[in-house]
C-alpha cells in the first residue's frame, strides 16, 4: 500500500477542497507552479501513479490550461509584448492566464493522486463513518459503481446484436448510423434499469437501510492522518503566504 | 413460521397470484411449481415484502413470518429473519469484494464487529465457496457469483430462506456446483425454505425428487394453489398437468406420467430400452450431406479488451484458434463447451459481427439469435420489430404478417416487445431473424431460459430450418436439446475445437463431456447405452415427449403453434389412449 493510499479517504477528499480553495486566492504563477510540482510529486511518489499513467492524465488538464492561456493572452488589456496583425499579447494576460491554466493543473493533479489512491469501498466505507454520509446512499452508489464498470462489456454485446439486421455499406460491415447507436442506447438502458432495480431489491433484502449499522473492516482515523492533514495544510499556508509577499 | 392466508397480489402489469393459503413449521422445505406466468416468483416476492414495497401492487391477505406482518414491515426490516437468493447472479451480488458482500447483512444488522469475520468465513464455507474468501466479484463465474449470494443469504442465519429460480442461469457445472451449495445451506442453517425452480430436470440431479423439498405447492396458470402435500403425492396427482403445460419436472416424475406409475419407483429407467427400440423412425439420416454454406479456415477469434485496457493492450487474446468448419445445408449443428470457452465469441465472429483476428469466414451473410432476445430489439411494436432491416412496403407487410403468424405472433403484433414473456421473446427474435431469409442461421443459447413448450418450439424452428435446405449452427448447454435437434456437435474446450461428433458420440465419450464440462443425465446415460446410433437417439426422445405428452393429456404443445406449419391434426389426444407401460408409443 501507497503512503497515501493508507490515510483516511474523508481527510484526503477534505484536504483536495482546501487545495482547490487555496488556488483560488493565489493569483501568482510561480506559486501555482510550485503547488504543481508538489502535487505532481505527491500523485507519483505518494499514491503510486506510474510515470506513463500520469503524463497521460495530465493530458486533459493541459489541453484545458493551453486553451486559457491563449485566451488570457490575446485578450486581456496591458503591456503589449508582442503584437501581429489583429493579435497582441499583453504581459498582464499571460500573467492571469498562466495562472488560470496552473489552478486547473494544480486541481487536477490532486483529484488524480486522491481517485488513484483511495478505492471506492474506503470512500464510502470512510464517508459514512466519518462524515455521516447516508450508508443508503454510499452503497447504492458502491454498487452502480460496479455495475458501471460492467457497462462496456454490455454496450458491445448489444451492438453487435443490433448489427446482424442491419445494411452492409460499401466495405462490406453492417452500417446502421445514428439511428442504430439510438436504438443500442435504448437496449442498454433497458437492461440498465432493470438490473438496477434488481440490485437495490438486493440491498434492501439484506437489511440496507438507513439506520445504525457496524462496520466490519472499518477504515482507520488516526494520527498519521492528523499529521498529513497538518502538513498539507502548513504547505499551502507558507506557499499562500510567500506569494503574499513577493 | 411464515403464515399466509388468503393472500392476492396483482401487479401493475395485471398478472398477479392468488388466493394462496400457506403455513410453514420451522425448517420446513417448500418447493413451489407452477406453469410459466403462474406468479411463482411474484408469490416469493410477497413473502418478504418485495411486492409491495419495491414492486408496485394490489396485495390484500396477511402474510407473517415470525409473527411479524410483511405489509407493515419494509424489506429491509425482514432482512433478519429472511434470507432471499434471486435468479440473476449478475445483479445479485451488489460490492466488489467477496467477504465485503457477505459481510454487508450482518453489518446493516448492526452485528458487532468481532463477530463478522468468524460469520463470514461459516457463511462462505457453507455455501461452498470458502476458496472465493479475498476474490474480486467481477471475477467470478456466475456458478460461484450464486453461491457468493447464497452465502449472504444465509449468514444472518435466517428462520425463512426463499430462493426464486437460483440455477436457471448457470451452465451444468454451476447447477450441480449451487445444488451442493444449497442442501448443505439448507441442513446447516435450519431454516425453513420456499424454493421456485423451473429447470427442476436440472436442479433434481440424478436424486430426482429426493433431491428436492419434500412439500410441494402447485399453483395454477391462473396464480391458485391447485396442490398441496407430499412430493411423491403431488407429483403424482398433479405430474400429468404440469407436463401438459410445459413445465420442466424431474426425470423420475416424468418417466412416471410417461409410463404411468409412481415416481422414483426402481425399475421406471427400466422401461426407456423397449422405448427406444420401438420409437418410429423420423428424419432422413443423410441430413448434412448437402452444399456448403458457411465455411472457417485457420479462424482465430476473441473479443477486444473493452476499457483501459485496450490503449494498452491493442492486440487481443483469441479465445480460440485454429478453427476449421464446414455448415452444410440442411444440417443442424450444435457448439458446445464450458461457460467462458468461447462459444459465443466463435457464434459472433461466424456472424460476421465480430471480425476474425486471423482466418477467414467464407459464405453468405448468415442469420444470428442472440442469447438474450432483448439485446436485439430494436422496434417499437412487435410488427415493427419483425420490419426492422426490411424495405418498406406492401410486400414486406405480407412477409411480417406470415412470419408473425407463423410464430403464433400475430395476436401480439400491436405489444411492446419488452413487455413480453422470455418464450414470446425468444419465437419473436427468431421471426425477426428468418424473415430475412438467410441461408444460415446460427443461434446463441437459443433454448435457455424457456419452458419444456418453448424449448420444444424453438427446437422445432431450428429442424425446420434445416429441413428447408437452411445450414443451422446453435450454441447449447442442455445436452437434451442437442441430442434431440443435433446432426453434429463441435466440441470447444482449451483453445480450440476439439471434435466433431454426432451426439450419441458425446454423450458415450466421457473424455469430451468432462472438457465440456456437460454432464448427461440418468436418462441420456440410459439411452446412450441402448441406441444404436444417433438418430436413433433422437427418435427415442422424440417418442418419450410424445408419449409423455399423450399421457399428460396435451395436445401437442408445438402443433397449435407449429413454426414449421403443420397443423396438428389430431388436436387433444384423449387421456385413455395413453400406451401402456410396458408398450410402445405408436404414433
Amino acid at each position: 500500500m501507497t503512503a497515501l493510499g493508507a490515510r483516511n479517504p474523508t481527510v484526503k477528499l477534505l484536504l483536495v477542497v482546501a487545495v482547490s480553495l487555496a488556488t483560488l486566492a493565489l493569483l501568482d504563477p510561480a506559486a501555482l507552479a510550485a503547488l504543481y510540482l508538489l502535487g505532481l510529486a505527491a500523485a507519483r511518489w505518494g499514491a503510486g501513479v506510474g510515470g506513463r499513467r500520469l503524463l497521460l492524465a495530465q493530458v486533459p488538464f493541459w489541453t484545458f490550461g493551453v486553451g486559457v492561456l491563449l485566451v488570457n493572452a490575446m485578450s486581456r488589456p496591458g503591456a503589449v509584448l508582442v503584437a501581429g496583425g489583429p493579435f497582441r499579447v499583453t504581459h498582464e494576460g499571460l500573467v492571469v492566464g498562466a495562472a488560470l491554466a496552473l489552478r486547473g493543473c494544480v486541481i487536477g493533479v490532486a483529484t488524480v493522486a486522491f481517485l488513484a489512491s483511495t478505492p471506492p469501498r474506503d470512500l464510502m466505507v470512510s464517508l459514512v463513518r466519518h462524515a455521516r454520509l447516508s450508508p443508503r446512499y454510499a452503497y447504492a452508489l458502491l454498487a452502480g459503481h460496479r455495475m458501471l464498470a460492467g457497462l462496456p462489456r454490455q454496450w458491445a454485446t448489444i451492438r453487435a446484436a443490433q448489427q446482424v439486421r442491419a445494411p452492409l455499406g460499401r466495405d462490406g460491415r453492417p452500417h446502421e448510423g445514428w439511428r442504430g447507436l439510438a436504438r443500442s442506447a435504448f437496449a442498454l438502458l433497458v437492461a440498465s434499469i432493470r438490473a438496477s432495480e434488481r440490485v437495490a431489491l438486493a440491498l434492501e433484502s439484506r437489511g440496507l437501510s438507513s439506520g445504525p449499522r457496524t462496520v466490519w473492516r472499518p477504515v482507520p482515523l488516526g494520527a498519521a492522518d492528523a499529521a498529513l492533514a497538518a502538513g498539507v495544510l502548513g504547505v499551502l499556508a507558507l506557499v499562500v503566504l510567500a506569494a503574499a509577499r513577493l | 413460521m411464515l403464515d399466509v392466508a388468503g393472500l392476492e397480489a396483482v401487479l401493475d402489469g395485471g398478472s398477479g397470484v392468488g388466493p394462496v393459503d400457506l403455513r410453514l413449521a420451522p425448517g420446513e422445505q417448500v418447493l413451489v411449481l407452477g406453469p410459466s406466468g403462474a406468479g411463482k416468483s411474484t408469490l416469493l416476492r410477497c413473502l418478504h415484502g418485495a411486492v409491495p414495497h419495491a414492486v408496485p401492487a394490489r396485495v390484500s391477505g396477511r402474510v407473517a413470518v415470525v409473527g411479524r406482518s410483511v405489509a407493515e414491515h419494509g424489506v429491509a426490516a425482514l432482512a433478519d429473519v429472511v434470507g432471499v437468493l434471486a435468479q440473476d447472479p449478475e445483479t445479485g451480488v451488489c460490492l466488489a469484494d467477496v467477504e465485503d458482500e457477505v459481510a454487508f447483512p450482518l453489518e446493516n444488522l448492526g452485528t458487532p464487529p468481532a463477530a463478522i469475520g468468524p460469520a463470514v468465513a461459516a457463511a462462505l464455507g457453507a455455501a461452498g465457496a470458502g476458496h472465493l474468501a479475498g476474490r474480486r466479484t467481477d471475477a467470478l463465474s456466475g456458478g460461484e457469483l450464486q453461491r457468493v449470494a447464497l452465502a449472504a443469504a444465509v449468514v444472518t442465519r435466517p428462520r425463512l430462506l426463499l430462493l426464486d429460480e437460483p440455477t436457471s442461469m448457470l451452465d451444468a457445472d454451476g447447477v450441480a456446483a449451487v445444488r451442493d451449495a444449497l442442501t448443505a445451506a439448507r441442513a446447516s442453517t435450519g431454516a425453513a425454505c420456499v424454493l421456485v425452480e423451473h429447470r427442476l430436470d436440472a436442479l433434481a440431479g440424478d436424486a430426482g425428487v429426493a433431491g428436492l423439498p419434500g412439500r410441494w405447492v402447485v399453483l395454477s396458470a391462473d396464480g391458485r394453489v391447485t396442490h398441496d402435500g407430499p412430493a411423491a403425492e403431488v407429483a403424482r396427482d398433479a405430474g400429468p398437468e404440469l407436463l401438459a403445460r410445459g413445465c420442466w419436472l424431474p426425470e423420475d416424475v416424468e418417466l412416471a406420467v410417461a409410463f404411468g406409475g409412481a415416481a422414483g419407483e426402481p425399475g421406471t429407467f427400466d422401461l426407456l430400452p423397449a422405448l427406444a427400440a420401438g420409437a418410429p423412425p423420423s428424419r432422413d439420416p443423410a441430413a448434412g450431406r448437402g452444399e456448403v454454406l458457411l465455411a472457417a479456415r485457420g479462424l482465430a477469434v476473441g473479443r477486444r479488451p473493452v476499457g483501459r485496457s485496450a490503449r494498452r493492450r491493442p492486440a487481443a487474446e483469441p479465445v480460440l484458434r485454429h478453427v476449421d468448419l464446414r455448415l452444410r445445408a440442411g444440417e443442424v449443428v450444435a457448439v458446445v463447451g464450458a461457460n467462458g470457452s468461447g462459444k459465443s465469441t466463435l457464434v459472433a465472429t461466424l456472424a460476421g459481427v465480430l471480425p476474425p483476428l486471423a482466418g477467414v469466414v467464407e459464405g453468405a451473410r448468415p442469420g444470428l439469435v442472440v442469447q438474450n432476445p432483448e439485446h436485439q430489439l430494436a422496434g417499437r411494436t412487435v410488427a415493427a420489430e419483425v420490419a426492422v432491416g426490411l424495405p418498406p412496403g406492401p410486400a414486406t407487410d405480407d412477409r411480417v404478417a406470415a412470419a408473425l403468424a407463423r410464430f403464433g405472433l400475430a395476436a401480439l403484433a400491436d405489444r411492446d416487445p419488452h413487455r413480453l414473456s422470455g418464450g414470446e421473446q425468444r419465437r419473436l427474435s427468431l421471426a425477426a431473424m428468418l424473415v430475412h431469409d438467410r441461408p444460415v442461421l446460427l443461434a446463441d443459447e437459443p433454448t435457455f431460459g424457456l419452458d419444456r413448450h418453448g424449448t420444444a418450439t424453438v427446437l422445432r424452428a431450428l429442424a425446420g430450418e434445416a429441413r428447408a435446405g437452411r445450414a443451422v449452427l446453435l450454441t447449447c448447454h442442455d445436452l437434451r436439446a442437442v441430442a434431440s435437434v443435433a446432426d453434429r456437435v463441435l466440441v470447444v474446450a482449451d483453445g480450440g475445437l476439439v471434435a466433431d461428433v454426432d451426439p450419441l458420440g458425446l454423450l458415450r465419450e466421457p473424455r469430451l463431456l468432462a472438457a465440456a464440462r456437460l454432464r448427461p443425465s440418468r436418462l441420456l446415460r440410459r439411452l446412450a447405452a441402448v441406441v444404436g446410433d444417433a438418430g436413433r437417439l433422437r427418435d427415442a426422445l422424440a417418442a418419450l415427449d410424445a408419449c409423455a405428452l399423450l399421457a399428460a393429456g396435451a395436445p401437442d404443445p408445438a402443433g397449435a403453434r407449429d413454426p414449421a406449419g403443420a397443423p396438428d391434426p389430431a388436436g387433444a389426444p384423449d387421456p385413455a389412449g395413453a400406451p401402456d407401460p410396458a408398450g410402445v408409443p405408436v404414433r
